[in-house]
């Protein structure tokens, strides 16, 4: 029996090339965002281990609260330049070096832009002049002597033509321009660079003025003397340290900085693409079901024949299955290497440091495999078991005629998921349930399989409705068309449903996204009073800005907003500060109980009702922040307001916050025209002053409105690029069923011909079938997506979304698309169709 | 186009028997080398307008090709075919397709309707692909000599392989054409269902006129026609004027069949 599997998987080879190819696409997908995790990943172990190479000790504060994780490893307290002297004098160190390294040195490129834009970190640091224990190693020209002299890394160097010799403007914190000299290019450890984010490398002095160390390292790095192993070394060290300080060596350094990285990019990275990658699979197995299903469709009177001399159900059910996973396994493999050229494509976007090849675990490799083998003998499992029910006689019988109903029990099932899965997505929407996510997750599941299973329901009626127009513009083509559109409602169900995952999901971003885009355009309009805004995109700023801009006499209530992180009953959280002077004049907050004055008193803070509600905070309690400075101080609740697109959390006032944070960093600067000047000359007036702040934007009310509308245009972006895999399997799908629709239908098509149907109404006859498939893909999607949205956009009423707004023109577009995908899905069917050959067709039984 | 369209039976009105179809040297040959089969050998062949014409033959004589090639299915290796004054050579695909809608119609031996279509819509269907009405008079009177009144609603897969058969002539007069030529039509029917069908073509060419060329391989099947014309080995060997099944069989038994 395996043997006439194998044989039949070969002479099907064109037919099941399709099916091969959207298990290539979902397999690729999922290795290749393993292979590009990985790969990340073992560029920065290696970079953290050659970097820490001389390191025999590290000493640090502690870390700050809410600051842990991320690239790198969190962010510690710094500790006082003087405790060098307390480290050098610990019997067993050889050299310690002060080590000062922070993001804010962001370099100007040469076309006057940031190096780098919004993307990657830019950090500074100082020179280490102990090369032993440096991480830093010059390749050209030397280290840093003057105070204008700067080093830069061999990536950013390389990308951005710098070179020894040449003049550097440098923005740091946000503040304005300096001039530097390149003296030297260095590499980091034996990379170009810490993994695409640029350092620049001054004297001590420098680092510690334009940093703003204030007396202060981020770190302290220790060689040992020969014969004091790294573990005695960190011991006596720790015994001769503060209580602010700690020691770890510099392998456990290098662990913890791999750990925290390797989790921050699963999270920010694996994470997102693989629900994307299953996405893809999943739309991909309805490809899978239906392929085997028209396959077996066709080898009905083959099986049957098989079953009349003898062979067993599980045997025919076997043949099948065999069939699948040979193919699952070959396509799986094919992904596989998919898969390492998508994770090459992506690492080059990313303009990583990567130098040579991707990091291939075996892991990997096995996941892929399984993961599309199994997803493919499971889709094909379905089918098998119809092929287990042809009887033996069907050998004998005309080929049966393809529509039967729709079974009871499918229609319960169908109902039953879909119920299930609408409850379980309202559940995971609107109540505080622990896992959230994964409610969300199998409610989705559910109701895109519910849909599928009750689809063919809905095909005649559509495909009725669909087909009338293209009946009257395209004669008996477009009349054939809606009727084999709608000849065997399971299969067109099963490939349109694939085409409405993608499509509703596509939908349900799109509600999602235009709601909040209608939600703080509103929010913004009443957030702020302010005509003009000032903010970045990066880190916040220093106050250079906000001076230059209160020096200018066009503009009035020039207003610092603030930020840091205090915690508040162990939990982390951002807080603002702002002077309460000039708070109603840039402000509009709508205040439920108390006054936004209150702030003025000393410690006292408001704070908005949903935190209010939340934490069970009422007006006149005393909270305590902690801040990261250490300093824990009670806070009275001096009013209450309600959360705005710019202002939410607790809000206190410069005064309250400026003694207890390191130095002073603005989030946002608003200002007002002054008296007597009109609004359009404060902004040239502003326009001109925000120029030498390379970093920073500067917004009228209405300009910042459509620039916040904007960017969630790119994020709308970014889910149509990651949903492409999933809709280009769908449209794989509909050209895979149209040709074995025609193939199953040649001789139909050329008794046609024979009839006098010419070859273009051949074609425009299969054509309208796709675009009808397409279509009825497109209404299931926009319909089901519709639902979703609003759902979800619903369900994030607290945030802010309190408008839900129905994009209309996108949903046309979406339509619209759907029809174009159904003409180009069509292209191969079509020229198979016209390229019947009508004797062929007539003559052969 | 116009040539197609508007040749009608006037051009050749002073004739005895005016033409409907000829082939002058028709050579068909299919492969190349040593595998090379000719399936006619220079046939010159014409068939009377208004008659019922039988082909018949032994198997692999080359009857199928013959109809295929006059129907314009089917192009000759060298030789020509005429339908009326038209030269089927001379004509591309288009062309083709065109004479095949207006001018011509087909009855095979099997799969001769469109499974998702009623019996109705198959009677209309080469109608519906030239985007034309069907003719309400005309249709009513083909479906009354079909018998066909209550089962017009029926999908093919609710009707019996006569009925089937039926519907399929009726398809083939509906679009008034000039010449229907059919490939062994009762090949699988009973002899109740053949000679119905055969009475129904039969019925056609003596009330309406109507001009058939009808490939078989059976003698009661041929005796029903007005002539025959035997092939053997992708020649013309003999014909015969109002066959009989008995002298049909005789020159059949003379061929070797
Ligand atoms: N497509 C083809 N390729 C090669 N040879 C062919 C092809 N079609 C027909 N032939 C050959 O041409 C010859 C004539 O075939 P044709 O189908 O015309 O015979 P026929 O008289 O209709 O026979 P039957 O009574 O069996 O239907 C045969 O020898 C056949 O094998
Ligand atoms: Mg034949």
């Amino acid at each position: 029996m395996i043997g006439i599997s194998l044989r039949s998987l070969l002479s099907h080879k064109l037919r099941l090339a399709l099916t091969t190819i959207a298990v290539i696409l979902g397999v690729s997908f999922v290795a290749g965002t393993f292979i590009l995790t990985d790969t990340i990943n073992a560029t920065f172990t290696s970079i953290f281990a050659t970097a820490n190479a001389g390191v025999a000790v590290t000493v640090h504060g502690h870390p700050i609260a809410g600051e842990t994780g991320g690239v790198g490893g969190g962010q510690n307290h710094p500790i006082p330049t003087s405790l060098l002297t307390t480290v050098r004098a610990v019997p067993g160190v050889k050299d310690a070096v002060g080590n000062i390294f922070r993001e804010g040195a962001t370099l100007i490129g040469h076309d006057g832009t940031p190096i780098g834009g919004n993307g990657p970190p830019t950090f500074g640091a100082n020179w280490i002049t102990n090369s032993g224990i440096s991480p830093y190693r010059l390749r050209s020209g030397s280290a840093p002597q003057q105070p204008n002299d700067v080093v830069v890394d061999a990536g950013t160097a390389a990308k951005n033509g710098l070179a020894v010799g040449q003049t550097l403007p440098i923005v740091f914190l946000g503040g304005v321009e300096e001039h530097f000299t390149i003296t030297g290019i260095a590499g980091y450890g034996t990379s170009d660079n810490l993994a695409g984010a640029t350092i620049a490398l001054f004297t001590e002095s420098t680092a510690e003025r334009v940093l703003e160390g204030q007396n202060k390292y981020d770190s302290i790095l220790v060689s040992a003397q020969s014969g004091v192993t790294d573990v005695v070394l960190r011991e006596s060290i720790a015994a001769a340290l503060p209580s602010y300080a700690e020691a770890e060596t510099g392998q456990q350094a290098a662990a913890a900085a791999e750990q925290s990285t390797e989790s921050t990019i699963s999270t920010f990275i694996g994470t997102p693409l693989l629900v994307f990658a299953f996405i893809s699979l999943f739309v991909g197995s309805f490809l899978i079901i239906n392929t085997f299903n028209i396959l077996v469709a066709q080898r009905t009177r083959e099986l049957a024949l098989l079953r009349a001399l003898g062979a067993t159900r599980a045997q025919v059910m076997a043949s099948v299955l065999v069939e699948a996973a040979v193919t699952g396994l070959v396509a799986s493999i094919l992904g596989f290497v998919v898969g390492i050229l998508i994770a090459r494509a992506l690492l080059s976007v990313f303009g990583s440091a990567s130098t040579g090849g991707v990091t291939l675990l075996p892991r990997t490799f096995i996941i892929a495999v399984l993961v599309g083998t199994i997803v493919t003998v499971i889709a094909a499992s379905l089918p098998a078991r119809r092929a287990t029910r042809i009887a033996p006689v069907a050998a004998l019988a005309e080929a049966l005629p393809e529509t039967q109903p729709l079974p009871r029990r499918r229609i319960v099932i169908g109902l039953v998921i879909f119920v299930l899965g609408c409850a379980a997505l309202l559940v995971g929407l609107f109540t505080s349930a622990g896992s959230k996510l994964q409610l969300i997750g199998a409610g989705f599941l559910g109701v895109f399989l519910g849909v599928a299973l009750l689809a063919p329901l809905l095909v005649v009626p559509i495909a009725i409705v669909l087909g009338w127009p293209v009946a009257h513009v395209r004669g008996a083509a477009g009349i054939l068309a809606g009727q084999n559109a709608r000849r065997n409602p399971r299969r067109t169900a099963l490939t349109a449903a694939a085409l409405m995952i993608g499509l509703a999901l596509v939908t349900c971003v799109a509600v999602l996204t235009d709601s909040v885009r209608v939600s703080t355009n509103d929010a913004i309009e009443g957030a702020f009073r302010a005509d003009f805004i000032v903010f970045t995109q990066g880190p916040d700023f220093n106050t250079q800005a906000a001076q230059a801009l209160q020096q200018d006499p066009s503009l009035a209530d020039v207003t610092e907003v603030r930020g840091t992180s205090v915690l508040i009953r162990g939990s982390s959280q951002g807080i603002a500060a702002i002077d309460p002077a000039n708070l109603g004049s840039v402000l509009s907050l709508t205040m439920v109980s108390g006054t936004a004055s209150a702030i003025a008193s000393a410690n006292t803070a408001i704070v908005d009702s949903t935190e209010a509600n939340a934490s069970g905070v009422h007006l006149g309690q005393l909270v305590t922040f902690t801040f990261p400075q250490g300093a824990s101080v009670p806070v009275r609740i001096g009013g209450i307001y309600t959360a705005n697109a710019l202002v939410s959390g607790y809000v206190v006032s410069l005064a309250t916050m400026e003694p207890n944070v390191p130095a002073a960093r603005d989030t946002i600067v608003l200002a007002n025209a002054a008296n007597g000047v009109s609004p359009s000359q404060a902004e040239v007036a502003l326009h001109h002053d925000v120029k030498a702040f390379p970093l920073l934007m500067a917004m009228s009310r209405s300009e910042y409105r459509t620039f916040v509308g904007a960017s969630l245009d790119s994020f709308l972006n970014l889910i149509y690029t990651l949903l492409a895999f999933a809709i280009i399997i769908a449209v794989l799908g509909i050209a895979n069923t149209l040709i074995l629709s025609v193939l199953e239908r040649t001789r139909e098509i050329g008794l046609l011909r024979a009839l006098g149907m010419t070859r273009s109404q051949t074609r425009s006859m299969v054509r309208w079938e796709s675009v009808i498939i397409s279509l009825l893909g497109a209404v299931l999607g926009l319909a089901v997506g519709l639902g979703l949205g609003v759902a979800v956009s619903g369900s994030l009423h607290d945030l802010g979304i309190t408008e839900i707004a129905i994009p209309g023109s996108n949903l046309i577009f979406y339509a619209i698309i759907a029809g174009v995908f159904g003409v180009v899905a069509a292209i191969f069917p079509t020229i198979r169709a016209s390229r019947v050959d009508i004797l062929r067709a007539i003559t052969t039984e | 186009m116009a040539a197609i369209t508007t040749a009608g039976p006037s051009t050749a009105a002073s004739e005895a028997f005016p033409i409907a179809a000829r082939t002058t040297d028709a050579v068909k040959e299919y492969g190349k080398g040593d595998a090379m089969v000719r399936a006619l050998d220079s046939i010159t062949v014409a068939f009377d307008k208004g008659r019922f014409s039988a082909i018949m033959g032994p198997s692999g004589s080359g009857k199928s090709t013959l109809l295929h090639c006059l129907a314009g299915l089917d192009r000759l290796t060298s030789g020509t075919v005429h339908i009326g004054e038209v030269e089927l050579g001379s004509l591309n695909d288009r062309q083709l397709t065109m004479l095949r809608r207006v001018r011509v119609g087909f009855i095979f031996q099997s799969f001769n309707l469109v499974p998702t279509l009623s019996a109705l819509d198959n009677i209309v269907l080469p109608l519906t692909i030239a985007g034309k009405k069907p003719d309400a008079a005309a249709l009513a009177e083909v479906v009354r000599i079909t018998g066909l009144g209550d089962r017009l609603k029926h999908h093919p897969n609710q009707l019996s392989g006569g009925q089937q058969q039926r519907v399929a002539a009726a398809r083939a007069l509906a679009s008034q054409p000039e010449i229907i030529f059919a490939d062994e039509p009762t090949g699988n029917l009973d002899s109740r269902a053949s000679t119905d069908l055969l009475d129904f073509l039969r019925h056609a060419v003596t009330e309406l006129g109507q001009t058939i060329i009808m490939v078989t391989h059976d003698p009661l099947a041929a005796a029903h026609a007005d002539r025959v014309v035997f092939l053997a080995d992708g020649r013309v060997v003999s014909e015969m004027q109002a066959p009989t099944a008995d002298s049909v069989l005789d020159v059949m038994r003379h061929l070797g069949d």
